[in-house]
């Protein structure tokens, strides 16, 4: 029987190996994996027993702290602190005891210290005695640009909108601003029953405050939208260059008897004028015509290559901005010649303008958008830092450079639809260059028109920081009216702060 | 040298370790003491008022059984008790911990269905296990006693097992395991003695028909297969446990209860093909019962997707907080008292290891499983040494059974099979198992003194015949 017994005794000492085996790839090589698993309540419970790591912004050269954790008095407890409360809020999101948003959440594992590559540093904390600590989150956002944002949106009149500036070489954002928008002081208070009222508070105001109208909703982009039109016509060699002219009626009748009209049914040029003109003038008809001959997958497969029609993360999750390939009809050209010029099924986001600009302000490269420009350990040892990549080549550089002299002209020339609001930046040695958009809006077009503006300060040797900037004001109305100045202001802001 | 010199030599007489038990002992009480304290301290920073009367009659409990091994077993494996007495201890401080939880101005959760006197209880269980020990050791002098009980303890056994089953719901079934007999404000578990009683009936009834059940039938694949016949037993012990699964609802108990048999049949025989055969019923059993019986399915889709959808918070809530806080715990654990284990849901029982792994961290839960180890192999290596077949065979299938419960109950926690409902041995909350695993360290005891104790002397030196005392 002893054999037997030596055999089951194999079989015991298995069963324990296993046992052994599998206590250490819980607690050992997966304890960070279900550290993270949302909903862990322990984590969750713990996190305010240390410090989180901080994030600042670091766009201007210097550090500028935009969220803490400051120690409450009399506990041994911490609380997240925004020092400037609202303005950055569409970027830090809130850390509340009952969940996250905004880089609070994109960032937490890092900030609340429970990533695997901060495994070896809690490791070291644990044998000297130290407490835990988060990592810190530093941001590409730049102070000057996101509070000039933030006063500009707060100055525009109570309208829904959204802004977002971006450094056109890199990708990296410098501002990120929504209106109205959420002070997240008022939701970091340890006791829940506080931030449940607040919550609710927030969530039951009709403007809705928690929205980030930057990167989370999409508006029609309007006349804005002739930048990738006229980018699909010149890449297509339907137009030849700047100076090629177009066809612009006054009216234009489409294949199903519908007519499409300028802006206030004026008079484009002589009815054939060079693209450049119909660019700066903003004629519907030229660029309506223009999609509706180069077809709807054409203009589509545009779009795609300046970033949309699909999700992005900077790493705040950026909502699609589209032009859907839905329903049926999509390519009826009656309808194309009104997707060319940003209305029937289009809808952007502030970031995709943006993103417009700053694809042609970098010779046609798409750099993709992002926020984190590095992680600092809690020893202030860099743990992941950002390099810039480029998300697609949206034109070629020619292409590029034709788009720019048009969008140059939009802000220069005496008639571009921008010149008396974008133009005189001019003088303070600032050369913008920008597109306008105007869109209808709502059944039967009986919503206040949306404000849209584009633009960019390219980068050139000797001259002020490249940046690019969308706007989008939600029933704003002309689009150089209510949209170029805000982002006049920001641009002013950030070469004021970049001035060497 | 003439075999007259040979015999004259002085025979040399084996240690009786009586010593090293109570250093060890010791050394177990003393871990009992100072983690008892650090749940105190880690709490709320003060050594727990009740610390002093529960660890002296803790301590008074063991070192009566020491006394009573060193008078009916004086040549016992001297591991035993202290491996016993350190898993009892500690899970003795864990419940403390557990109950004090959110009570008594403590940080954390209540864990609301301790009552506020469970430490005291548990304490209570381990002296009246300990009572138990002795009697065992007092009342059967060899194992072979016991044999004589065969047929009366497999009856008691098969009746212990079905009395919850023939109960009404509310005199037997707490949280849907309808396993317990309920008298008032008691509460026990049959099964944990059945196991017992029915380890002594196989190992009876096997070694009776031992030589039997190893004729070989036809051989097939290599492997020799027992007449058709001979597959009665095997064939009711697995009806049997497919009943307590059925009508119990207890996946745990009748894996035990199967696997403890067709080990001991194994042992007996040692015929590989029963093993086999064992296992395949076992699988087909599963399989039935997983298609027939919604539980058993949960309980598979529980293991393999713990994290999916909304099974976090539904079905796998338990074992999720389970293993959040095996992995909250890490390498060295957050320190007694400053987890967060009332999180999960009935961690003072069937849970009550995932408690150590967050507390004392991966270090500290494979101590345990070590300490679990250790007694399973001095179990097994009693069961090598010791001459007489009866005993030889009940220890070896109960030192399998143990290593099995372990297997099924901390692997069910950790994920590694899905889980089922078994106490964890010495450190549930609760009476039954542990008195039911002192019992089983006092056949340990009992058998391990046979195996190394000094063989039969002869009482007459008169040439080739010899008298031999018989126990």
């Amino acid at each position: 029987m002893n054999r037997a017994i030596l055999r089951i005794s194999l079989a015991c000492l298995a069963m324990f190996v296993l046992l052994l085996l599998n206590v250490n790839y819980v607690q050992a090589f997966e304890s960070s994996k279900l550290a993270g698993e949302p909903g862990n309540i322990r984590v969750f419970d713990q996190q305010f027993t240390y410090q989180r790591g901080s994030i600042i912004a670091n766009g201007d050269g210097t550090d500028l702290k935009i969220a803490e954790s400051r120690p409450v008095k009399g506990t041994d407890t911490y609380r997240r602190y925004y020092p400037f409360g609202k303005v950055y809020a569409p970027v830090t999101g809130y850390n509340t005891i009952y969940g996250n948003s905004g880089i609070e959440e994109a960032e937490n594992s890092l900030l609340a210290g429970t990533s695997p590559k901060l495994t070896v540093h809690n490791f070291t904390a644990l044998l000297t005695g130290k407490q835990k600590q988060g990592a810190t989150v530093e941001l590409t956002i730049s102070p000057a640009a996101q509070q000039a944002a933030y006063q500009a949106l707060l100055n525009d009149g109570g309208h829904q909108a959204g802004v977002v500036a971006l450094n056109p070489t890199t990708g990296a954002v410098l501002a990120l601003a929504s209106d109205p928008t959420f002070n997240p002081n008022e939701l970091t208070s340890l006791n829940g029953s506080t931030v449940d009222r607040n919550d609710k508070q927030l969530l039951s105001e009709p403007s809705q405050p928690l929205l980030n109208r930057a990167i989370s909703v999409t508006f029609p982009p309007g006349s804005s939208f002739k930048i990738v039109t006229s980018s699909a016509a010149f890449t297509k060699g339907l137009v030849k260059n700047t100076a090629s002219t177009v066809y612009a009626p006054t009216v234009l009748t489409l294949p199903n008897g519908n007519h499409l009209i300028n802006d206030g049914g004026e008079v484009c040029g002589n009815g054939r004028p060079q693209i450049i003109q119909a660019f700066w003038m903003s004629c519907n008809t030229a660029f309506g015509n223009l999609g509706k001959v180069m077809g709807a997958p054409y203009l589509r497969s545009t779009s795609s290559r300046f970033g949309m029609n699909a999700p992005l993360s900077i790493p705040l999750p950026v909502v699609p901005s589209v032009m859907p390939n839905k329903p049926k009809y999509w390519t009826d050209p009656s309808l194309t010649a009104f997707s060319a010029i940003g209305q029937f099924n289009d809808e952007v986001t502030p970031m995709q303008e943006a993103m417009f600009s700053a694809a042609i302000a970098n010779s046609g490269r798409l750099m993709k958008p992002y926020l984190v420009q590095q992680v600092l350990g809690p020893g202030l040892s860099s743990i992941e830092s950002a390099t810039p990549t480029t998300l697609s080549q949206a034109v070629s550089p020619t292409v590029a450079g034709y788009v720019k002299s048009m969008m140059y002209q939009v802000t220069h020339n005496p008639g571009g639809t921008a010149a008396l609001t974008a133009g005189p930046a001019q003088a303070d040695g600032i050369n913008i260059y920008g597109k306008t958009g105007t869109a209808q809006n709502g059944v039967d077009n009986g919503n206040l028109d949306d404000a849209v503006f584009t633009c960019f300060v390219p980068a050139q040797p000797g001259a002020p920081a490249p940046i690019a900037v969308g706007v989008m004001v939600k029933g704003g109305g002309f689009g150089a009216d209510a949209a170029a100045p805000i982002a006049v202001a920001v641009i002013k802001a950030y070469e004021h702060a970049h001035d060497t | 040298m003439s075999l007259a010199a040979e015999v004259s030599q002085p025979v040399p007489m084996p240690q009786n370790r009586r010593r090293s038990e109570l250093i060890m002992l010791l050394f177990a009480l003393v871990i009992t003491f100072f983690a008892y304290a650090s749940v105190g301290l880690g709490l709320k920073g003060a050594v727990p008022p009740g610390l002093p009367v529960d660890l002296i009659v803790f301590a008074v409990a063991m070192l009566a059984a020491h006394l009573a091994i060193r008078r009916y077993a004086p040549y016992a494996d001297p591991l035993i008790l202290p491996l016993a007495a350190l898993l009892n201890g500690l899970g003795i401080v864990m419940i403390y911990r557990l109950q004090e939880s959110g009570r008594n101005g403590n940080p954390g959760l209540q864990v609301t269905v301790m009552s506020t006197s469970a430490t005291s209880f548990q304490v209570m269980y381990a002296a009246i296990g300990v009572l138990c020990l002795v009697a065992v050791l007092v009342l059967i002098s060899e194992a072979r006693v016991l044999q004589r009980y065969t047929y009366t303890l497999g009856a008691v056994g098969l009746v212990l097992l079905a009395i919850p089953a023939l109960l009404p719901d509310s005199l037997s079934s707490v949280n849907g395991a309808k396993v317990w007999i309920i008298v008032g404000r008691f509460s026990i578990q049959p099964g944990e003695f059945a196991r017992l009683a029915l380890a002594v009936f196989f190992a009876g009834y096997l070694v009776a028909k031992r030589d039997v059940l190893s004729l070989a039938g036809r051989r097939f694949l290599g492997i020799d297969l027992p007449r058709a016949r001979d597959l009665g037993p095997v064939l009711i012990a697995w009806a049997a446990s497919l009943l307590i699964l059925i009508f119990e609802t207890d996946i745990g108990t009748a894996a035990l209860f199967f696997g403890m048999f067709v080990v001991m049949l194994y042992l007996a025989t040692q015929r590989t093909s029963w093993l086999l055969i064992g296992v395949l019923l076992f699988l087909f059993g599963t399989f039935i019962t997983a298609n027939l019986s919604s539980h058993v399915m949960e309980r598979f889709t529980v293991w393999l997707h713990p994290f999916a959808g909304s099974n976090p918070t539904g079905i796998a809530y338990q074992p999720v907080q389970a293993l959040e806080g095996m992995a909250f715990g890490g390498l060295f654990g957050t320190g007694l008292g400053q987890g967060q284990p009332y999180h999960t849901p009935l961690v003072q029982s069937d849970f009550i290891i995932s408690a150590f792994g967050e507390e004392l961290g991966l270090v500290g839960l494979m101590a345990l499983l070590i300490v679990f180890g250790l007694l399973v192999q001095r179990g097994l290596r009693a069961a090598l040494a010791v001459k007489d077949p009866f005993a030889k065979l009940l220890i070896g299938g109960l030192s399998f059974v143990l290593a099995l419960q372990v297997f099924v109950i901390v692997g069910g926690v950790s994920g590694l099979i899905p889980l089922t409902g078994v106490t964890t041995p010495f450190l549930s909350e609760g009476g039954s198992s542990l008195v039911a695993s002192w019992i089983l360290v006092g056949l340990l005891i009992r058998v391990s003194d046979s195996a190394r104790g000094p063989a039969p002397q002869p009482i007459q030196d008169e040439g080739m015949t010899q008298v031999v005392r018989a126990a």
